[in-house]
C-alpha cells in the first residue's frame, strides 16, 4: 500500500510542483532569510526561471542542486549537504537521542535492583 | 538633562550593587540595610530606563541615542518603543527587567533571610556586568557632538504595535531567567535542602510564559508584518528565543516531579544554568551583529566579545557550582514502564536533545565559516526533519503523561484510551484521504487531535464536584496539553494544506477563490504623518448580504527611504485569507492570495499555553 501512495504521488508530480519543491529549499541571496520561493526579488525569479528550464530539459534535482551549488556556493542551500564538513551537523542528534535511551535504560535498571 | 540624570542614576545603581558585593565578602558589614539598598538600585535603573525613554518622548536630539533612531514627527506610540528599539536601549531594557525581577524577588516570603540575600548578590553580580557592558560599550546616553533639529528615524518595519511591546514582553521572559539561576546557584552554594524548588518554580513559570507570550508576538508580526505568508521561519534569531523556550518548558516540567516526591536536584540546577547561559547566549549572538537580521541593529566586534566574555564567567560559573556543589538532598527516582516519572523524565530528554540541536543548527554555519572559510546555510529544512521527529515520541507521551501515576505503573481506564486512540486514527485516516493524503498532515492531526481527545477524557474523570479555583487548578496540565494540541493541528494544517493564487488585476476586477466573491474595488494612497500608503481594498462577498473590506499594499517611509509591505488578511475561523500586493505592470497588479487554513488554532493554542501558566504560577 505504500509503495501506491509512493507511485501515486510521483505520478502526479509535474513540473510546478517539482520547482516548487526544490525552491522552497533555496535561499534567495538578495534577501534576508528568505526562500526562493517565497520571494519575488528578481534574483528569486530569474532561478525560478532557471530551474523550471532545467526541469523540462530533463534534469534532475540533485544536478540542478550542483549547477546551483558551483554558481553560488553552498549558501544557497537551506538544506545543508550531507558531506564530510556536515556529518557532525547531521549525526549530532542521533548521538544525543543514543545517549538519552542509554541514561533511561541504565536509571530504570538500577530502580530494579 | 535628562540623558545625565539617566547615566548617573544608572552609575550609582551598579555602584551601589558593587558596595553590597564587596561588603558582603570583604567588610562584612552586620546590619546593611540590605534590601533597601537592593531596591533602591532597582529603582535608580528604572529611574535611568524613564530619563532615557523621556529623552525619546520630547526627541531630545541633543542624546545622540535618539538622535540617530528616532524621528520628531513620529506617534507618540513609536517615540517610547523607540527607546527599545536599538541596540544600547534594548541593553537598558534588560537591565532594568532584570531589576524589575531583584525588587519583586526581596519582598519574597516563605524563603530564609541569607538564601535571599545569597541569590540577590548573584543577581547583583549579573547586574554588575552588563551594566559594565552598557556603560563602557553601549552607553545611550552619550552627547551629540553637533547641533541638529532632526533625527534619523526608527527602523519602519518596528514601527508596529505588536512589535512595539514584543521586546518588554520577550525581555520579561529571556531575563526571568536569571532569577531562576540565582536561586539554583543560592541553593547549591549554601547546601540547602529543596525548598528553593518550590520558589524555582514559580519564577521559571512567570519567565516561561513572558517568553511564550513575547515569541508569540513576534511570531504573529511577522505572520502579518513581513508579508511572506508564515510565521515562523527558523531565523537564527527566532531559533536563540526558542531554545531557552524549550529548556524553561522542560525546567517547568521537572519541577512538576516534586509533587510527585521523586524531583532530580542535579538535573534541575543543570537546566536552570542552561536556561540562562542560554538567553545570554541569545543576547551575545543578536547583539554581536554576528547573524544578520531585523534584530540586529549594529555590528560591532568589541560588544561582541565583551557579551562573550559575560556569557562565559555567567556559564563557566554556573556550570563550575554545579560541579563542585552535590545537592543535599536526593531523592529517589522511580523509573518505570511507563509511570509518571519516567514519561517525565523521556520527555525532558527529548526537549534538551532538541534545544541543542537548535542550537547546532544555529551556530554550525559559524563554526563552519571559522574554520574553512566556506559560508553555508542551516535553514528550515533542517530542522524540520530532525527537530520535529525528535519531538513526537514525547507529543505522543504527552497525551497520556497526566493521567499516568507516580509510584505504579497502572493507567486508570486504559482500556477507554486504546478504544479511543483507535476509533480516532480511523477516522482521521478517513478524513485525510478526502483531503489530498499527506504523511505529516496525517501524523500531526492525529497527534494534534489525539493530546486533545486523551486530556479532555482526563478533565472529565478528574470532575468531582464544584467548579472553585482549587478544580482549574487541577486540571490545568490537561488543559496546558489541549493548547499545545490545538496548537498543533493549527501548525499542520497551515503548513501542509496551504495553498496559492496568483493574479493579475484591474481595478473593478471580480475573482473567485473556491466558493468566495471576490471585487478588486480600487487602489488609494494617502499620506500619513511619517509615511505615504498605497492601498489596494479587495471585497469580500461572504454571502447572507454580509460584506467584508480587507486592504493589502505598501508603505513609504521617506525619512528612511524604504518600503514595507502590509499584508492584508481575512480572519475566518477555519482560514486565512492572505492578500499580497505586488507591482504594477502593464496596468494591471499582481496579486498573490495565500489560503491558510487553521492559522487561528495556532494563536488560540498559545494562549491556552499562556492561560494555564499564569494559573499555575497560583498553585503552590
Amino acid at each position: 500500500m505504500l509503495f501506491c501512495l509512493i507511485s501515486k504521488s510521483y505520478a502526479n508530480e509535474n513540473i510546478d510542483e517539482r520547482v516548487k519543491k526544490l525552491t522552497l529549499e533555496l535561499r534567495c541571496m538578495t534577501c534576508q532569510n528568505q526562500s526562493i520561493y517565497d520571494s519575488d526579488a528578481e534574483f528569486s525569479n530569474n532561478i525560478k526561471k532557471i530551474i523550471r528550464d532545467k526541469f523540462e530539459k530533463g534534469e534532475n534535482e540533485t544536478d540542478i542542486k550542483k549547477f546551483l551549488v558551483q554558481r553560488y556556493g553552498e549558501y544557497i542551500l537551506f538544506r545543508p549537504l550531507i558531506n564530510y564538513n556536515n556529518s557532525f551537523l547531521w549525526v549530532f542528534p542521533f548521538i544525543l537521542l543514543v545517549f538519552g535511551l542509554f541514561f533511561i535504560v541504565i536509571k530504570s535498571r538500577k530502580n530494579k535492583a | 538633562m535628562s540623558s545625565l540624570i539617566g547615566f548617573l542614576s544608572l552609575v550609582f545603581a551598579i555602584g551601589i550593587n558593587f558596595y553590597l558585593l564587596i561588603s558582603k565578602y570583604i567588610f562584612k558589614f552586620k546590619n546593611l540595610p540590605f534590601y533597601l539598598f537592593i531596591r533602591l538600585s532597582s529603582l535608580l535603573t528604572l529611574l535611568s530606563f524613564f530619563a532615557l525613554m523621556y529623552a525619546y518622548i520630547v526627541s531630545d536630539f541633543s542624546n545622540y541615542n535618539v538622535f540617530q533612531n528616532s524621528h520628531s514627527n513620529k506617534p507618540l506610540i513609536y517615540k517610547i518603543a523607540g527607546t527599545w528599539g536599538n541596540h544600547e536601549g534594548s541593553m537598558l531594557l534588560w537591565m532594568t527587567v532584570l531589576s524589575i525581577y531583584s525588587f519583586f524577588f526581596s519582598f519574597t516570603k516563605n524563603i530564609e533571610d541569607s538564601f535571599k540575600r545569597s541569590t540577590l548578590l548573584i543577581q547583583a553580580f549579573i547586574h554588575i556586568m552588563f551594566g559594565l557592558f552598557v556603560v563602557l560599550t553601549s552607553n545611550p546616553f552619550l552627547v551629540n557632538s553637533i547641533f541638529v533639529e532632526e533625527g534619523l528615524g526608527l527602523n519602519p518595519i518596528l514601527q508596529d504595535p505588536g512589535l512595539a511591546v514584543h521586546p518588554p514582553i520577550l525581555y520579561a521572559g529571556y531575563v526571568g531567567y536569571s532569577i531562576v539561576f540565582s536561586i539554583s546557584i543560592a541553593g547549591l552554594f549554601q547546601n540547602r535542602d529543596d525548598e528553593w524548588l518550590h520558589v524555582a518554580k514559580k519564577w521559571s513559570l512567570i519567565s516561561w510564559t513572558f517568553l511564550t507570550g513575547g515569541i508569540a508576538l513576534g511570531s504573529y508580526w511577522a505572520y502579518y508584518e513581513l508579508g511572506w505568508g508564515g510565521w515562523w521561519f527558523w531565523d537564527p534569531v527566532e531559533n536563540v528565543s526558542l531554545m531557552p523556550w524549550i529548556a524553561g518548558l522542560a525546567l517547568v516540567h521537572s519541577l512538576m516531579m516534586i509533587r510527585g516526591e521523586q524531583a532530580l536536584i542535579r538535573w534541575i540546577v543543570f537546566l536552570s544554568i542552561l536556561c540562562f547561559s542560554l538567553s545570554v547566549f541569545g543576547t551575545f549572538l543578536v547583539r554581536s551583529g554576528i547573524l544578520t537580521s531585523v534584530h540586529s541593529f549594529a555590528a560591532d566586534s568589541s560588544r561582541g566579545i565583551f557579551i562573550l566574555l559575560i556569557f562565559f564567567i555567567i556559564t563557566g560559573f554556573g556550570f563550575l557550582v554545579f560541579l563542585l556543589k552535590e545537592p543535599k538532598k536526593s531523592y529517589s527516582l522511580k523509573l518505570l514502564l511507563i509511570n509518571k516519572a519516567s514519561a517525565l523524565v523521556i520527555n525532558n530528554i527529548l526537549m534538551v536533545i532538541a534545544t541543542l540541536t537548535i542550537l547546532l543548527g544555529t551556530i554550525y554555519p559559524i563554526i563552519i565559516e571559522v574554520l574553512n572559510n566556506k559560508r553555508i546555510s542551516v535553514g528550515g529544512p533542517y530542522f524540520n526533519s530532525t527537530v520535529i521527529p525528535i519531538m513526537i515520541p514525547g507529543f505522543l507521551l504527552m497525551s497520556v503523561a497526566p493521567i499516568l501515576s507516580w509510584q505504579t505503573n497502572k493507567i486508570k481506564n486504559s482500556k477507554l484510551y486504546v478504544l479511543a486512540f483507535i476509533f480516532l486514527s480511523v477516522a482521521v485516516l478517513i478524513q485525510s484521504f478526502y483531503l489530498t493524503f499527506n504523511t505529516w498532515g496525517f501524523i500531526g492531526i492525529l497527534i494534534g487531535s489525539w493530546i486533545i481527545l486523551a486530556s479532555i477524557i482526563a478533565i472529565f474523570f478528574s470532575y468531582k464536584t464544584k467548579l472553585n479555583i482549587k478544580f482549574f487548578q487541577i486540571i490545568n496540565p490537561h488543559v496546558a496539553h489541549i493548547g499545545v494540541g490545538i496548537a498543533i493541528i493549527g501548525i499542520t494544517c497551515s503548513s501542509v494544506l496551504k495553498s496559492e493564487f496568483e493574479f493579475n488585476l484591474n481595478e473593478g476586477d471580480k475573482f473567485e477563490i473556491y466558493d468566495t466573491k471576490i471585487l478588486f474595488k480600487k487602489i488609494e494612497t494617502k499620506n500619513e504623518i511619517n509615511f505615504q500608503s498605497l492601498r489596494a481594498k479587495f471585497l469580500f462577498d461572504l454571502g447572507n448580504k454580509e460584506i467584508k473590506e480587507i486592504q493589502a499594499g505598501k508603505n513609504y517611509y521617506p525619512v528612511s527611504k524604504m518600503i514595507t509591505s502590509e499584508a492584508g488578511i481575512l480572519h475566518q475561523w477555519y482560514r486565512d485569507i492572505y492578500f499580497i500586493l505586488g507591482d504594477q505592470k502593464n496596468d494591471q497588479w499582481f496579486v498573490k492570495v495565500l489560503i491558510n487554513p487553521f492559522v487561528s488554532f495556532i494563536w488560540l493554542g498559545v494562549l491556552i499555553m499562556i492561560y494555564s501558566g499564569l494559573i499555575a504560577v497560583t498553585r503552590r
